[in-house]
C-alpha cells in the first residue's frame, strides 16, 4: 500500500511520467483531429472567395486569396436558392407539425395505463421498425395516393414513426400520472389534457425532435430526388445538386469558367456554403439538443 | 342424421352456455370500455391510419415481387409469376448480379470496418482527456460533421478531388503527381469511407460517452488504490463499461451493411465508374425507378431484406454464444 501511494505522489516514477506524456499526446492529438474536423470548412469558404489564378495554382488553404465575389454573384443570379431556402422553410414546417402533433396524439393515448389497445397497438408499430416496403412499393403507393410531386409526399411518409412514438411515450410517462387524474376530476377531456397540460410540460422533448424534422428536412435528399421535379418545387440540397452536377444550365457562369474570370470551384463551394451556413447558424442548439435526443434514445427507446 | 345431430347439440352446450353468457359479460364490459375511451380512440385513429397507409401498404405492395404486375390491375389483380420466383432467377441468372452483390458487401463491410471502431476509440481518448473546457471544446468541434447533408459531402468530395482540389494540393504538398481522382473508381473508396469516418467519429462518441459518463467513480478510485496504470484502468473499467453498447450498435451496424450510404453511391457515380461501382441500392434504384421493371426492383430489393435480417440474426446468434447478456434478444 505505501508503495503504491508513492507512485501517485513520486514524479520519478515512471507510470507517473508515461501519464503524464500521454496527457500531452492527448492534447496535441485532440487539437490535430479539430483541425481535420474543421478545416474543410474554412478551406471551402477561402476558395469560394478567392481568385481563379489563385485556385488554380494550388495556393488556397485557409482565408481568402485575391478576393473574388463573382461564384457568389452568379449562384444567386442564376439559380433559384432563395426559391430553394423558401421551399425548404415551407416543407420544414409542415413537416414538423405533422410530425410533432401525430406522434403526439399516439404517444398519448399510448401512455395510458388503461388503455384497451395498448398491446396491439405497440405490436402493430414495432413490427414496422422490423420490415419495411423498400423504395419501390413505396413509390408506387406514393404514385397512386397522387401525392407524385408534390410536398406531401416527402412531408407525409415519415410523419409517424414507431421510433418516436415510443420515445415520445417514454416522455410522457415522466410526468406524473396524478396531474392527469387532477385535470380529469376537474372535467377536462383527455384532448385538452394533452395540449394543455402534457405539450406545455414536454418543451424540451418538442425542441429536440422539432430539430431533428427541420434539419432532416434541411439536409433531406433521396425522397425528394425520388419524388420531386418541378424545378419550382426544388428544395436547398436538390438547387444545390443541380449546381454542383451541371454547371451547363448556367449559361453565364458557364461562359465565366470558360473565358478563365472564374474558377468551377467558385461556384460550386458558394453553393455548399450558402447551403450550410443556415445548419451551422443554429448549431449551438442542434447541439445542445440532439445531443440530448440521442440520450434519450439510448436510454429509452 | 340432421336429428341426431339436432337432438346432440342442446346436451352438449348446456355447460357451454354458461362459458358464453360469461364471455358475452366479458364482451359487454369490453365495449363498455371502449365506448369510455372513444376520445382516445379518436386521437389515436389519425396517426395509426399513418401508418397503415405508409408502413403497411408498401410491406403488402412487396407482393409484386412474385407478380406480373400491371398498373391497370394493380397489386392483387396482376397475374403471379410462372414460376412464382421468376424475378429472382433472372436477377441469379444475370451476369452482373455477382459484381453487384460483391460491391454491395465490400463496401458495407469496409464501412463498418472503418466507421464502428472510429467513435470507440475517440470516445475513450476524449474520456482520458484532461480538462474539461478543452474536452467540451473538442467534442463541439467534432459533432459539426455528422450536420452536412449527403448532397454537400459529395459536392465537397468531387471538389477536393478535382484537379485544383484540397487533396491534391495535400499530394502536391507532400511531392506527389496531381490526380483527378473523380475519374474512375480507383480513389472511391478511399474518399467514400474516409468521409464516412469523418462525419461518423465525433458524434457516434457520444453514445458512448454518456455510457461512460455512468461510471462509478468509487471503482476509479479503487483502481487507484491498487496501483493500476492507465491502461490497466482503460482495460478493467472502460471496457467492460461499454461493452453492452458496443455490441448492440454492431449487431444493428451488421443489420444494414447491404444499405451502405446509397445515396452516396449514386451522388459519387459518374459515367467513368459507374459499373464499377453499382451496388443493390443503385442497382434497385436504376432498374426500378429509372427503367420502370417495378416487380423486378421489388425481388431485388426483397432479397436485400432478407439478407439484412439474416445478418442481424446471425451476430446476434454469435453474440449470444459469447456472452448471453449482451445480445439484442
Amino acid at each position: 500500500m505505501a508503495k503504491n501511494k508513492k507512485i501517485k505522489t513520486d514524479p520519478k516514477n515512471h507510470v507517473y511520467i508515461g501519464s503524464k506524456a500521454f496527457d500531452v499526446f492527448l492534447i496535441i492529438f485532440m487539437l490535430f483531429l479539430s483541425i481535420i474536423f474543421l478545416y474543410p470548412f474554412l478551406h471551402v469558404v477561402a476558395v469560394s472567395l478567392s481568385s481563379n489564378r489563385m485556385i488554380v495554382s494550388g495556393q488556397v488553404t485557409f482565408y481568402p486569396k485575391e478576393l473574388f465575389l463573382g461564384g457568389y454573384q452568379m449562384l444567386f443570379k442564376e439559380e433559384d436558392i432563395l426559391l430553394g431556402y423558401w421551399n425548404t422553410i415551407v416543407v420544414a414546417i409542415l413537416s414538423t407539425a405533422f410530425t410533432l402533433v401525430l406522434n403526439s396524439l399516439l404517444a398519448y393515448v399510448m401512455m395510458i395505463p388503461d388503455f384497451v389497445f395498448q398491446k396491439p397497438i405497440s405490436i402493430f408499430l414495432m413490427i414496422t421498425m422490423f420490415f419495411g416496403g423498400g423504395t419501390v412499393p413505396m413509390y408506387i403507393l406514393i404514385r397512386n395516393l397522387g401525392l407524385y410531386d408534390t410536398w406531401w409526399a416527402v412531408i407525409l411518409p415519415g410523419a409517424v414513426s414507431a421510433y418516436n412514438v415510443f420515445v415520445y411515450r417514454a416522455y410522457f410517462k415522466g410526468i406524473s400520472l396524478e396531474i392527469r387524474e387532477a385535470a380529469r376530476i376537474d372535467g377536462a377531456g383527455e384532448f385538452s389534457i394533452l395540449t394543455m397540460i402534457y405539450a406545455p410540460l414536454s418543451k424540451a422533448l418538442y425542441a429536440t425532435f422539432g430539430l431533428f424534422s427541420v434539419v432532416g428536412v434541411w439536409n433531406g435528399y433521396f425522397d425528394f430526388m425520388l419524388y420531386i421535379h418541378d424545378p419550382k418545387k426544388r428544395t436547398i440540397q436538390l438547387v444545390l445538386r443541380e449546381i454542383a452536377s451541371n454547371t451547363s444550365d448556367m449559361a453565364d457562369t458557364q461562359q465565366m469558367i470558360s473565358s478563365g474570370l472564374m474558377n468551377q470551384l467558385n461556384v460550386k463551394y458558394a453553393g455548399v456554403i450558402a447551403t450550410i451556413a443556415p445548419i451551422l447558424l443554429i448549431y449551438p442548439f442542434l447541439q445542445k439538443y440532439f445531443g440530448q435526443g440521442m440520450q434519450v434514445g439510448a436510454v429509452k427507446g | 342424421m340432421t336429428k341426431k345431430s339436432k337432438a346432440a347439440v342442446p346436451a352438449a352446450s348446456a355447460g357451454k352456455k354458461k362459458k358464453s353468457s360469461l364471455n358475452a359479460e366479458k364482451r359487454k364490459k369490453f365495449l363498455l370500455k371502449v365506448w369510455k375511451q372513444k376520445t382516445l380512440l379518436l386521437m389515436a385513429f389519425v396517426p395509426v391510419m399513418f401508418v397503415v397507409v405508409f408502413n403497411y401498404i408498401p410491406m403488402y405492395g412487396i407482393l409484386i415481387a412474385f407478380k406480373d404486375y400491371k398498373a391497370s390491375k394493380g397489386v392483387w389483380g396482376s397475374d403471379w409469376l410462372n414460376p412464382i420466383w421468376k424475378n429472382f432467377e433472372v436477377f441469379f441468372k444475370n451476369v452482373n448480379s455477382g459484381r453487384v452483390i460483391w460491391n454491395t458487401f465490400k463496401l458495407g463491410i469496409l464501412q463498418v470496418l472503418f466507421t464502428f471502431p472510429a467513435p470507440i476509440a475517440f470516445a475513450i481518448l476524449l474520456n482520458e482527456l484532461k480538462g474539461n473546457t478543452y474536452k467540451r471544446v473538442v467534442q463541439t468541434i467534432s459533432y459539426i460533421p455528422h450536420f452536412v447533408s449527403v448532397v454537400v459531402i459529395c459536392t465537397l468530395l468531387n471538389g477536393f478531388g478535382s484537379l485544383n482540389g484540397l487533396f491534391n494540393d495535400v499530394r502536391d504538398f507532400l511531392g506527389m503527381a496531381r490526380v483527378d481522382m473523380n475519374n474512375g473508381a480507383t480513389y472511391f473508396y478511399p474518399m467514400y469511407i474516409g468521409s464516412a469516418v469523418w462525419q461518423t467519429v465525433g458524434w457516434g462518441s457520444i453514445i458512448y460517452l454518456s455510457a461512460l459518463s455512468n461510471v462509478d467513480t468509487s471503482l476509479y478510485d479503487v483502481a487507484n488504490i491498487d496501483g493500476a496504470n492507465r491502461w490497466e484502468k482503460i482495460k478493467n473499467i472502460v471496457f467492460p463499461t461499454i461493452l453492452p453498447t458496443t455490441t448492440i450498435l454492431l449487431i444493428m451496424n451488421m443489420g444494414g451493411i447491404l444499405n451502405t450510404g446509397f445515396t452516396k453511391v449514386l451522388l459519387m457515380q459518374n459515367n467513368t465508374n459507374r459499373s464499377a461501382l453499382d451496388t443493390l441500392g443503385t442497382f434497385t434504384y436504376q432498374k426500378g425507378i429509372v427503367e420502370g421493371r417495378f416487380a423486378y426492383s421489388t425481388a431485388v430489393g426483397l432479397f436485400v431484406a432478407v439478407v439484412n435480417f439474416v445478418m442481424v440474426y446471425a451476430t446476434n446468434a454469435i453474440t449470444r454464444k459469447i456472452n448471453s447478456e449482451n445480445s439484442m434478444w
